[in-house]
């Protein structure tokens, strides 16, 4: 196409314009204390990016550096192509950071009102987003007088006033009974692909449930990225065959194997699932007795429980 | 505009605009009329006569505008404090910030909704002496005779000004503390204790007359005797007490606005500057 720019790549493969948040070497100190260190952070538009990290990890503090309501000590951060706070990415960003702040003596409603007259939003997009969270039928209550699971859904209720393109969730589910957690969670995959979700979190089962890209953030640094499968890791099998050292080396044999070891009295196998019927097969037609077979792959906690350790333990 | 209008809604939905509203017309009437009317059944018939004239319609500028430089100028401090204080509190800053960016914005509007809302007070206590002094001078059988419009208007205009001086100090306070409760109680303290002790060790500590001169008390009382307060009726106003020294009016009005000035510019680079927790 003669005078179409190429995308600018930012540097580390992703193309700028697929960017919704781009932060670089962004920083954070309170006195002596880094809460965020150098965190370079890419969110690309349409996806849900699940923000994971222990308690104190940083993920609030970068949530509100990319809000504008802390400065970064160094670095910096772009949202939706403008500068984090300013009023070109406000206004396209809904946000629930940390518990739903409201007014406890306004209603439901009113609170909403009053978030629509700062943003813009109109009074028709109150009523709907009321209805998309299911709150309609308690919108004139007093906010004082709501369940920590209605303070959520009207914090969410905000946070879509403006009808965002980027929605950030700081720990959304918080407070809440499971049901309320899968109703919030339902929520969250629904948004997938019509808007970019930043989520944060320190639940894995949420992350792994509604994220399609993970960054975990541990004493303020981004430590791993990337997709729920891809930190989980290639899957593996866990048979138990007798005799297990003849076992292991028949099937240290087969093409399809990548790598075979002895753990716990079992064989843990590195291989593609599909292929358990086939080994199964060749162990059972050369005479071995497979007491038991079931895949096996590293849980995202188990992953994320290594990952933030080694980090702590430095 | 329309933050100013969202933080109106919050003004006119707190039940605490209210409550100091009523708390100050209450205390108002009660010290301005029912007790000095009270008084009249045993007092001979000249303090009687002499009462009497002061509760009258005639009188209402002399008789409201009294309680504005300290009592009401608490009250407005109060909301001042609450109109910003409440959001550290209640994290509502984050939220509204999260809708649109604008700090001074923010501050601004915030400022504007309790400046219309003090209108409402002035408002509420001038409507309701009027009502007690017209009922008093029809108990009394005396002559209903009102202030001039102009003298009304400015009796409304400077009460007004004196209240909003004050709020602006209850903003400063509140963003300060980032909270109510200490900006309530140092503002109070301030009020009714320091500028009072202030005041009182005035006369025998010679360079402490001139920095009484400076006062809030001093300046917002010498806008109101200017406007028909009599200055012998302040001397034993209680806690909110003044017997001079006075200053020239045009003085007292610069002296005022610099103070305003002065806590809009400390609580707007503080707010400014400051992370919002």
């Amino acid at each position: 196409m003669p005078g179409a720019a190429p995308p600018v790549d930012d540097g580390v493969g992703e193309s700028v314009e697929d960017l919704v948040i781009r932060t670089s070497d962004l920083t954070k100190r309170f006195g002596a204390i880094v809460a965020v260190n150098r965190l370079n952070l890419r969110v690309r538009r349409g996806e849900v990016y699940g923000f994971l990290g222990p308690n104190g990890a940083g993920k609030t503090t970068t949530l509100r550096m990319l809000l504008g309501l802390a400065k970064p000590t160094s670095g910096s951060a772009e949202v939706l192509g403008s500068g984090a706070g300013s009023a070109g990415s406000i206004g396209q960003i809904g946000a629930l950071i940390e518990s739903p702040g409201f007014y406890p003596s306004l209603s439901g409603r009113d609170n909403l009102r009053v978030m629509a007259k700062h943003s813009g939003a109109s009074k028709e997009r109150i009523g709907e987003v009321l209805e998309e969270v299911d709150l309609a039928g308690r919108a004139q209550d007093r906010f004082g007088d709501y369940s920590q699971g209605m303070k959520q859904r009207l914090g969410i209720a905000a946070a879509l006033l403006k009808d965002p393109e980027l929605v950030i969730l700081d720990e959304p589910t918080n407070g809440l009974d499971p049901a309320g957690m899968a109703e919030i969670r339902s929520f969250i995959r629904e948004l997938r692909g019509r808007r970019t979700v930043l989520l944060s979190s320190h639940l894995m089962h949420e992350v792994e449930q509604t994220c399609d890209r993970v960054g975990v953030i541990s004493n303020g640094s981004l430590i791993r990225e990337g997709t729920v499968d891809e930190l989980r890791g290639a899957s593996t099998l866990r048979m138990v065959a007798h005799p297990l050292q003849g076992a292991r080396q028949l099937i240290e044999t087969m093409p399809q194997v990548e790598a075979v070891e002895i753990m716990d009295g079992a064989l843990r196998v590195t291989t593609d699932s599909k292929a358990a019927a086939s080994i199964n097969k060749e162990l059972v037609n050369a005479g071995f007795a497979v007491s038991e077979l079931r895949p096996e792959r590293a849980t995202l906690e188990e992953v994320f429980l290594s990952l933030t350790r080694g980090v702590n333990s430095q | 505009m329309s933050s100013v209008i969202a933080n109106l809604i919050i003004l006119r939905k707190r039940v605490s605009t209210w409550i100091l509203m009523g708390v100050w017309v209450l205390l108002g009437l009660t010290f301005a009329y029912l007790l000095p009317y009270l008084t009249l059944r045993g007092a001979d018939s000249t303090t009687a006569q002499a009462t009497l004239t002061t509760l009258l319609p005639e009188n209402l500028i002399g008789s409201v505008l009294g309680g504005f430089p300290v009592f009401g100028g608490v009250i407005a401090l109060m909301l001042g404090v609450l109109a910003i204080g409440s959001d550290y509190g209640w994290d509502t800053l984050k939220t509204t910030l999260s809708q649109r960016s604008g700090r001074l914005r923010l501050l601004t509007s915030k400022i504007t909704a309790v400046g219309l809302g003090l209108f409402v007070y002035v408002l509420a206590i001038f409507a309701t002496a009027a009502i007690a002094s017209y009922t008093i001078a029809t108990l009394e059988g005396a002559t209903a005779s009102w202030p001039s419009a102009l003298d009304l208007l400015q009796a409304f205009g400077a009460g007004w000004f004196l209240l909003v001086i004050w709020a602006f100090i209850g903003l400063g306070l509140a963003v300060l503390s980032r909270g109510t409760a200490l900006a309530i109680g140092l503002g109070v303290l301030y009020a009714l204790l320091i500028e009072s002790l202030l005041t009182a060790l005035a006369g025998q500590v010679s360079w402490l007359e001139g920095l009484v001169e400076y006062s809030l008390r001093a300046n917002a009382y010498s806008i109101v005797t200017a406007l028909g307060v009599p200055a012998t009726s302040l001397a034993d106003n209680g806690p909110g007490s003044f017997s001079g020294p006075f200053v020239d009016t045009g003085q007292a009005f610069l002296v005022l606005c610099v103070y305003a000035g002065v806590f809009f510019l400390f609580s707007t680079t503080t707010f400014l500057r400051r992370d919002i927790a």
